[in-house]
Order: C-alpha cells, then structure tokens, then sequence
C-alpha cells in the first residue's frame, strides 16, 4: 500500500497538479485573447468594442463561452461522423499538450525533456490534421477547399521553419527548452540572428493560420472555410485550439529568441519573476498578431506559396550555411552537449 | 516498470491494430489516419526505447509531412475502391498460399536460429551506453563520420528523385500571365504616373 | 577524411559536374541541351582519367572499395553511358523531348553505378543500386506524353521497388544473423562454415534483388515492355552500362562477403544462368520488334555472363569481365542501327522493316550484320570471344553441363540472329531508311563496328586488363 502511494499515486498526483495549474489559466487566457483581440481590433479602427457584459465588456468572454454550450450540436447527414466530431478536439489536444514541455520559469516546466524542440515542432506540424478531417469530413465544398489550402501551406512554411530551429539549434547545442533559455542569458537570439527571428514569426503567422495567411478559413472567400458545418461547441473547441495555438506560438517564439523567462536587464532575478517576465514577452508578440491582423490584407494563394517557397525557404538555408560558418570560424559553437 | 510496461502494450496494441484496419478499412481516408495513427503509436514504442530524436523525427517527418501529402493525394482520387477490390477474392488463394510458404520459411529460420558464432564482436556498440550521451548526439557523431558516405549518397538519391518529378511533370503552360515582383517593384514613378491638364468637357 | 574524399574522386567529381550542368540547364534552358550533353560526355572521359589514377584502398569506414576490379567496370561503365549520352541527341530531337535534364540523369545513374562496383558494405551497395534505378526509371518515362512511355517507366519503378524490398529484406537477414553488413566483415564471419540458415536465406533474396536488376530470368519479366516502351536512347543506355554494372555487384557480392559459401549458391547462380539463356534463346524467336527482341538477347547474354560468376574462381571473373566489355560494345552498336530505322515518318521498330536494308543502305546493313553474327558469337568476331573465356572458365571449373547447355543455347540464339542476316540481305527491299544526320550515331555505331570486328586483331589490352582486375577480386 506504502508502494503504491509513494510510487504511483503521489507522483501520478503531483502530474496532475502540475497539468491543471497549467492549463486553467492557460484556458483563461485564451478566453480573455479574444476580449484583448476585439479591444485592440476596435481601438486601431477607432471603434469602442464589446463594452456591454460587465465593466469595459471584461465578461463578454464568459457570456460568448454559454451561448457557444448551450446552442445545439449538428451534425450534417452526409458527414463522417467520427472524423467530424474528431477534428475539433484533435486541434483542442494538441494545442494543449504542446505546453508540456514550454519552460514558463526556471525549472517551471512539467517535462523537462531533450528533444523539446523537436517535440514543439512535431505538435505543431500535427496542427494540420485538425483542419484536413475537419475539411474532409463535412463533405461540403468550401470546407473542402479550406483542408486542401491549409494542408499544402502548413507543410510550406513547416520547412523554412525547421531550418530557423536548426541554426538556433546550432548556437545552443541542446534540443532542450531550458537549455536554449538559459544559453540567452549574454544575448536573445532575436539580436544576432535577427532575419531569422522575422521570418519565424512570419512562418508562425501562417503556421496558425492567421491573417495575412488565414486562406483556409478566409470568411470573403470560403466563407470561414473548414468550420463552415461547425456549430455549438465543436466549433468552440476550434476557436479554443485556435487562440491556444496562438498563444503557443508566441511562446515558442519567446524561447527560441526573447530569452523566454529571462529579465530583460543582467540582474539576479527572482523565480516568481520568471513567468511574469515570459508572459509580458507572449503578450507583446499577441499584440503583434493582432496588430498584423487589422493592418495587412489577406495574401493571394500563390504569392503565399511564393514567399514561403522561393524567399524563406533559400534564404533560412543560406542564413543557415552562415550561422554555421560563423560559427566554426570564430570557435563560437557551443564545446558542452547534452 | 508497471506503467512502462503499460504503456507498452498499449502502443503496441494500438500500432498493431490500427496496422491491420490500414488493410482492412474500406475508406481509403480512413486507411490514411489509421496510417497516421500507426506511426504515432510507433513513436511511443520509441520513446520507451529510450530513443526520443527517432520518435520525434518519426512524427515530424512521416506524421506531419508525408501523411499529409498522402491524405492530400488520397482525399483527392476518385476511385471507386469497391470497383478496385472485386479481383481480390480471386487472388485471394494464391496471396495466402505465398504468405503460407513466406510465413513456414520464416519458422524454418528462427527453428534453425543460429547466429555466426563471430558476430558478437562487430555487435559491439560503436557508440557509448544511452546514460552517458543523449541519443541526439550519438545519432549526429555516427551520422556524419561513420555514415558519412552513405548519408551524402542518400543526398543523392533525393536530388535524382526531385529532378524526376520536375521532368515528369513541370509543363510550362504558354499564355499564362505571371506576376513578377521585380518588374513590379522597379518600376518607377515616372513611367507609371502621368499629371494630365484635363479641360472641363475635354475628357482625356 | 581528405584521404577518403581523394579516394571517391572520380564519383564526387560526376556528381559536382552534374548538378553543375544542373544548374547551368536550368538557367539557360532547353536549348541548352546539346552544349549539356557535350559538358556530360567530357565530363564522363575526365572521370575515366580520374578513375585510371586511383590507387587500390578502401575508405569511409569500409563502405568503399577501390580496386583495379572495380576500375575496370567503372571504366566500362562510364564509356558505356558517355556513348549512349552521344547517340541520344538526335532521337531526342526529333521525338521533341529534348531536355537538359537526360544526360544530367544519365550521369547521376552513372554515378550509382559506380557506388555499386565499389561497394564495400551492404548499405553502399543499396545506395547505389536505388541511384542507378532511380534515375533509369524516370528515363524510361522520359517521353512523358506517350502512352507506352509511361507505362514502361510505371512498369519497371514498380518491379523495382519490389525487387529493391526483396534485396533490403535479404540484406537485413544477412545483418541479423551475420552481425555485419560490411563486406569485409562478412568474409571473416563466413569463412569458417557452418553458415547460419538465415545468411543463406538473405542470401537467396540479395540474389533475386540483383538478378532483377540485371535482367536475369527468373527475374527478367519486365524486360521486354520496358526496353520497348521506352525511348530508344534510354534502352540502349539500359542494356549496356547498368548490366555491367550489375553484373560486377553480382561477381562482388558473392565472391568476396560470400565467397566462403561457394557451394551454397553456386546452385542458385547455374539456375538462374540457364534459365536466362533457355528463355533468352527460344523467347526470342517470335519477336517482331526489334527492341523485344534485344530484351530477350540481353537475357540470353546475362545468363552467359552468369556463368563465369557460376564457375566462381579467377579466370571466370576474368571471363565475365571480357565478355561484359564485348557486349557492351556490340549492344550499342545494335542500337546505334536502330536509331538510324528512320524514315520520314518516324523512327520504326519493325524487324520486318529491315527487310533489303543490304540493297538500300549496304553501309548499315553491313554494320548490323556485323553486330549479329558477333551477337550469336560467330568467329572470328568479339562475340565469339567473349563466350569462349566464359566457357573455358567453365570447363576447367568443372561445370560441363553448364557449359554444353550454353553452346546448345548459342546455336539456338543464333537462328534469330542470322534471320535479320538473312532479312537484309535476302528479302525484297521494305520502304527505304532515310539517311542518318546525327553524327553521334554514325561516329559510335562505326566505333562499336570497328571494336567488334577487329577485337581478335589486338584484344591484348582488355584481356590483360581483365585477369588484372580478376586477381584483384580475387587473389
């Protein structure tokens, strides 16, 4: 019995802790991302926004959330119902397992692993599946199309983005999060590998599917393609998976080159600080999305294959060739593996 | 051990079953996922292996770039796949009757089970134990000294591939209006802008 | 590692020379086609010094081997595309495919050929194998827009792949139960005897892989669509440079990881020898098309060939060796012919269409006539060499059997070869050729011609240069 509690339940319960501190302000967040969204959206188009529920509209989330959980689920007749119902809580999953292994403070990580990197980049290319089932599956056009734009512009921009991983990769010598935090403490990466700091955000854009990349949801067009048949909360789970994903990006972004929880000053820290710093980095980087949003229009579809194709894809390989280079003939790269 | 061992009988349930309904299923998209899913178990079993960068790499790779191209090629055919397997009862005895022999060569192997006796020592492991280097590095030092050959071979094989599919497909359509974004952007004020005087009922 | 680079040379060279051509096709484009093909061809001979210089050793961790055997194939190898890259030109013009990338394609399957005579482990030698597979596939489908193009490209990637999974999962039995895939220390595990059942079963499968590759029956079902569907050119290509080189993976593999199990697949190598020339001999007898018909020959060829590795000791290699580098010659000047079976309007294929050729283009038909007899092994002439080495190394092996049935086949294969003989020279005249404009053809048809009829004057330098790479497989 003794065995038992000290070798599987407390450890299994200290997971579970650590899941949900995790995950219900992550999901609060999420909520409040949209409120943020349509605040900035309407101050940039010098509009008020919600600013009925509650005070400055704080609750409108909540009221949107009950009217997503009370509307009735539907389920069109010529659909793959499995796959249908699949899809949104694929996107749901995996945009939050992902967080697993983001270090939001010094040690304050659940998994702590070495491929962690790797890990990112396989959850996150895992995104497409949500949209492609959800595309199939309806069994309707428009959400056909969405599935096919999205399923060819994700693995575009998937390659430009695994080479902007590498040459970060290359000045670190770890896969592990923390690892490539801590190797920002002299300098974020964003300052000497600064082309490629632009061209990952932009990749993270599309890897999203945010404006200027949302082709596969582009209301004018395919009129909000992949969620067309969604409705109540299958199409809520989607939003969620939508904005967490966001959220995610913007974090791994803050790893990879703002120096994720470090201060932005040289001075000893406290750990609490840690997500506070790392949260003020998501958020600033949230901006930015929603910045982009209300000010670029939608690309065409083959300038979007263009731009990731023929100007990310040779110029993250060549910036890639000069990393290393750089690298080996200053004797920068990192001596101390693992 | 007991959760390791869970969990592996898990995946491996998982990876074998959903093997088997990538036969089995009649929808081809559904072949796909159950494709996908294998992979994905498959990966778990790595990880217990202890070999988490082929885990990843499998799921980057197979999971997240070749599945989808190959449920976007499959989502787009229109085949009818019933019309596809009507032949398949009639080669039904004869694909049993070689997975037959296949399967009582195999045991006449393993029952004959002998391995060179002077094998053991090219078994040694030309890399250190999993708890002194993490499996990324030991994988990139073998990689690009040992197997530098065959990696760059490899390289080779791809380059050929890729030169294929642009030879056998690349079709330079004649009449298509392309835009190019350096005439676009070279282009100068001068010869794009004109300040015309226009008279009231003159008109251009 | 400089040591390692300094030995691949030749292959590093060919590769960069190629994606060089690549790259400068692309930027110049399609007109640039002959200017690529003649950069090719250079390129092919400047790697023919190259490979000259080397000296015997082995690299990159045992993958590698470089030996005067392995000279000696590459050698032939690389006059055997560089001639096939030179008759190309003119076919590929007028069947409007003519694109930069063919000889860029043709060299990186030289390139795997190459890898594969020099293997030194088996995972170089699936390397090459699928770079030179690879590679012919899609050339066999280079004339996208036709038909039976395509389906010949179809038809042998598909093959392949099967025969690529039967040679994988025989080298992965091989790994299993001999611990290694390097040849050398494949050779130390197996010398002792008491092979494991399970190196014996890999091995039958690395033989079938092969066999396929060189066309050998049982394994040779895809020949004959595919060297007809294909572009003339390609299958000219085809027939000369990867048999050779498949057939010295063939005497690699089972001479030096394998040669301690001699008595175990001498049996498989005698079978597949004398269904190749039974099938190659009597399946040929009904062909029309003339491309057909150099398919079920090659299979005959192969299993001669066959019978030099069958015979397994130094003077068999020597044999094959000689043999290789008189079919080669004698099979793309065959083809050369071929190419020149053109009339106004188009290429044709009909035997039947050779039909008086004596009476209106003597020259050609003088030339063909040539390349038959050879090929049904009519002294003087290289052919008959070529199976005498190989038959004589047979005999002394002890293998008589073998070699009566391969004196019995010859016979029977040279029916259909005199039946063009006597086509040309006998029948009434079909609808005339038109003359050939391409001076490649001409120039390597007249080589091939030359080589083939005057070998016995002076065959001195191939026949040494042969038992030199023979001691060198095998000491």
């Amino acid at each position: 019995m003794d065995e038992l509690w000290s070798g599987y339940l407390l450890p299994g319960g200290i997971i579970v802790a650590q899941i949900l501190a995790l995950l219900v302000p992550l999901l609060v967040i999420v909520a409040f991302l949209t409120l943020f969204e349509r605040k900035v959206m309407a101050a940039m188009q010098l509009r008020l926004g919600p600013n009925v529920v509650g005070p400055f509209g704080i609750l409108q989330p909540f009221a949107d959330a009950l009217k997503m959980i009370f509307k009735e689920t539907i389920i069109p007749t010529g659909a793959n119902k499995v796959i249908f119902l699949a899809a949104p809580m694929l996107t749901f999953i995996l945009a939050m397992i992902a967080w697993a292994v983001i270090p939001v403070g010094a040690g304050l990580v659940i998994a702590n692993i070495n491929v962690g990197v790797l890990y990112l980049f396989a959850i996150s290319s895992l995104g497409v599946y949500g949209i492609v089932m959800a595309g199939w599956s309806s069994n309707s056009r428009y959400p056909f199309l969405a599935a096919l734009r999205s399923a060819s512009q994700m693995v575009s921009y998937e390659v430009s983005m695994g080479f902007i991983i590498i040459s970060v990769l290359l000045c670190v010598g770890s896969l592990n999060l923390s690892k490539i935090v801590e190797a920002q403490r002299t300098v974020w990466f964003a300052l000497p590998l600064f082309p490629m700091f632009i061209i990952f955000f932009i990749s993270t854009l599309a890897e999203t599917n945010r404006h200027p990349f949302d082709l596969p949801e582009a209301e004018s067009e395919l009129v909000a393609g992949y969620q067309v048949e969604y409705s109540s909360m299958s199409f809520g789970l989607f939003m969620l998976g939508e904005y967490a994903n966001m959220i995610l990006m913007c974090g791994m972004t803050t790893v990879l080159f703002l120096g994720g929880w470090l201060a932005p000053y040289p001075l000893p820290t406290p750990v609490w600080m840690g997500p506070f710093w790392f949260a003020l980095k998501v958020t600033l980087l949230l901006f930015v999305f929603i910045w982009v949003r209300a000010t670029l229009p939608r690309y065409r579809y083959d300038q979007l294959m263009r731009l990731g194709w023929k100007v990310f894809l040779p110029f993250s390989l060549a910036w890639l060739v000069l990393t290393a280079a750089v690298l080996v003939y200053f004797d920068l790269a990192p001596k101390t593996v693992m | 051990m007991i959760v390791q061992a869970l969990a592996f009988y898990l995946f491996a349930a998982v990876t074998v079953a959903a093997g088997f309904m990538v036969i089995a299923a009649r929808n081809p998209v559904h072949s796909v996922l159950f494709l996908i899913l294998a992979f994905f178990n498959a990966a778990g079993l790595f990880v217990l292996l202890g070999a988490e960068f082929l885990a990843m790499i499998l799921v980057i790779v197979y999971v997240g770039a070749v599945a989808v191209l190959f449920l976007f090629v499959v989502m787009m055919l229109d085949i009818n796949f019933a019309e596809l397997r009507e032949g398949f009862l009639n080669y039904l005895p004869i694909g049993l009757v070689i997975g037959g022999i296949l399967l009582v060569e195999l045991f006449l192997v393993l029952g004959a089970w002998a391995i060179a006796p002077e094998a053991a020592k090219f078994a040694s492991t030309p890399t250190p134990p999993v708890e002194q280097i993490a499996n990324t590095h030991a994988i990139g030092q073998v990689l690009y000294t040992k197997y530098m050959f065959a990696f760059q071979v490899s390289g080779l094989i791809l380059l050929v591939a890729m030169i294929g599919a642009i030879v056998l497909t690349l079709r330079v359509r004649e009449g298509v209006r392309k835009q190019r974004i350096s005439v676009q952007v070279s282009r100068t004020r001068e010869e794009a802008v004109a300040l015309r005087k226009v008279e009231p009922r003159q008109g251009v | 590692m400089i040591a390692d680079i300094a030995l691949a040379l030749p292959e590093i060279f060919l590769a960069v020379a190629a994606m060089v051509l690549l790259v400068f096709g692309v930027y110049a484009g399609e007109k640039s086609t002959r200017f690529v093909a003649t950069a090719a061809i250079v390129a092919l001979a400047a790697a023919i010094v190259l490979v000259l210089g080397r000296q015997a050793a082995t690299g990159f961790g045992g993958m590698f081997v470089v030996d005067a055997f392995g000279s000696f194939a590459k050698i032939l190898i690389l006059v055997g595309t560089g001639l096939a890259i030179a008759m190309s030109l003119g076919y590929l013009r007028d069947q409007g495919i003519e694109r930069f990338e063919f000889p860029v394609l043709l060299m990186l399957s030289t390139i795997g050929m190459m890898i594969m005579v020099s293997a030194g482990d088996l995972i170089a030698l699936y390397l090459g194998l699928e770079l030179q597979s690879l590679a012919i596939y899609v050339c066999a489908a280079f004339k996208r827009d036709s038909t039976r193009s395509t389906e010949a490209g179809l038809k042998y990637f598909v093959l392949g792949a099967l025969s690529s999974g039967m040679l994988l999962y025989g080298a992965s039995l091989v790994y299993g139960f001999a611990g290694t895939t390097s040849f050398a220390g494949l050779a130390q595990v197996l010398q002792g005897g008491g092979t494991p059942i399970g190196v014996l079963v890999g091995l039958v499968f690395i033989a079938a892989g092969i066999a396929f590759k060189c066309s050998a029956a049982p394994f040779h079902m895809w020949t004959p669509d595919v060297y007809e569907g294909a572009p003339t050119p390609v299958t000219s290509f085809m027939a000369a440079a990867p048999k050779v080189a498949a057939i010295a993976l063939f005497m690699r593999v089972f001479l030096v990881p394998f040669g301690g199990m001699v008595e175990e697949w001498r049996q498989i190598i005698v079978v597949i020898a004398v269904l190749s020339m039974v099938l190659g001999a009597f399946a040929a007898i009904g062909q029309s098309n003339i491309k057909r018909l150099m398919a079920y020959s090659s299979i005959g060829h192969v299993g001669y060939a066959l019978i030099g590795l069958a015979a397994a000791n130094q003077e068999g290699v020597r044999g094959v060796l000689i043999y290789l580098a008189i079919y080669l010659a004698m099979n793309v000047g065959t083809f050369g012919v071929i190419l020149c079976m053109r009339r106004a309007t188009g290429y044709s294929e009909e035997i039947s269409d050779l039909a008086g050729l004596a009476r209106t283009r003597p020259g050609l038909a003088a030339a063909m006539a040539v390349f038959m007899f050879s090929l049904a092994g009519v002294p003087p002439l290289a052919g008959f060499f070529g199976k005498f080495y190989v038959f004589m190394a047979a005999v002394n092996a002890g293998l008589y059997v073998l070699a009566v049935i391969g004196v019995v086949t010859s016979v029977v294969g040279a029916y259909y070869y005199l039946r063009i003989v006597k086509l040309m020279y006998f029948d009434a005249p079909a609808e005339p050729f038109a003359a050939n404009t391409d001076r490649g053809v001409g120039v390597v048809t007249v080589a091939a011609g030359l080589f083939t009829l005057f070998f016995f004057v002076y065959p001195a330098p191939i026949v040494a240069g042969a038992q030199i790479a023979a001691r060198a497989l095998l000491p």
